[in-house]
């Protein structure tokens, strides 16, 4: 029965399976970006480390 | 970044060691989607190596980079805003260095170990951490199995990535 659930995403009507195969291909995507890009976001998670997280020691990286 | 990763090349133009390569989280990051690392994990190839083969000797290289003014914090040296870790390379990272991946970060060149040997040294180290870069790898990165296996069974891994296997997905 779980299995029919559809997940409602704007106009788009996914079921579980859909949803977990399109966040793989994100996944997989976003391996593809270019290591520059990937240093941005790892900044990014670092700030988010630091102001959501309890990692109040961590350095921000200059990039 | 951009600055931190100049400095270290200037330690091979500079004859301070041989060559280098970038490992650990930020290698792994080269080939999978981002995440969270705190620091930059660089495998170094000393330019002498000392007569006593158990002994390692990096002082020049910290000696360099302390008279240029980078901090210490920790177990991390901080170069230009980065803490980088710096490892002098055994057998098997020597050779994942030399073969590793040329590339550049904002027009400046550096090398990245390849997925493969970043595979082999995640399984010989098996934290829990390691474990899950492994993962990442195995999902995320493109990897050449043929290599992958040459590697593990070189170094004595097969076993170890055999269990990971049977461990982590069952086969």
């Amino acid at each position: 029965m779980e299995n029919n659930q559809k997940i409602v995403i704007g106009k788009r009507i996914l079921t579980k399976e859909e949803l977990f195969k399109e966040k793989e291909k994100f996944r997989k995507e976003r391996a593809k970006l270019l290591f520059d890009e990937k240093i941005k976001a790892l900044v990014q998670l670092q700030q988010l480390a630091l102001s959501w997280g309890n990692k109040k020691d961590v350095i921000i990286w200059r990039i | 970044m951009r600055k931190t990763l100049e400095v270290i090349n200037e330690l091979k133009d500079k004859g301070l060691i041989k060559d280098y390569a970038i490992g650990g989280a930020i290698g792994a990051l080269r080939w999978t989607q981002p995440f969270f690392t705190e620091d930059l994990d660089i495998f170094i190839i000393c330019e002498k190596e000392s007569k006593e083969k158990e002994l390692i000797i990096l002082t020049p290289i910290y000696e360099y980079l302390k008279k240029k003014g980078y901090p210490w914090k920790g177990h991390w040296i901080v170069i230009e805003g980065v803490p980088v870790d710096i490892f002098p390379a055994d057998e098997l990272e020597k050779t994942a260095i030399e073969e590793a991946q040329e590339t550049e970060y904002e027009g400046i060149k550096t090398k990245v170990i390849g997925p493969e040997y970043l595979i082999a040294l995640f399984l010989r180290v098996f934290r829990d951490k390691d474990i899950r870069k492994t993962e990442l790898m195995l999902e995320e990165a493109t990897v050449n199995k043929e290599k992958l296996d040459k590697i593990l069974n070189k170094y004595g891994l097969t076993e170890k990535f055999t269990n990971f296997r049977e461990k982590y997905y069952g086969k």
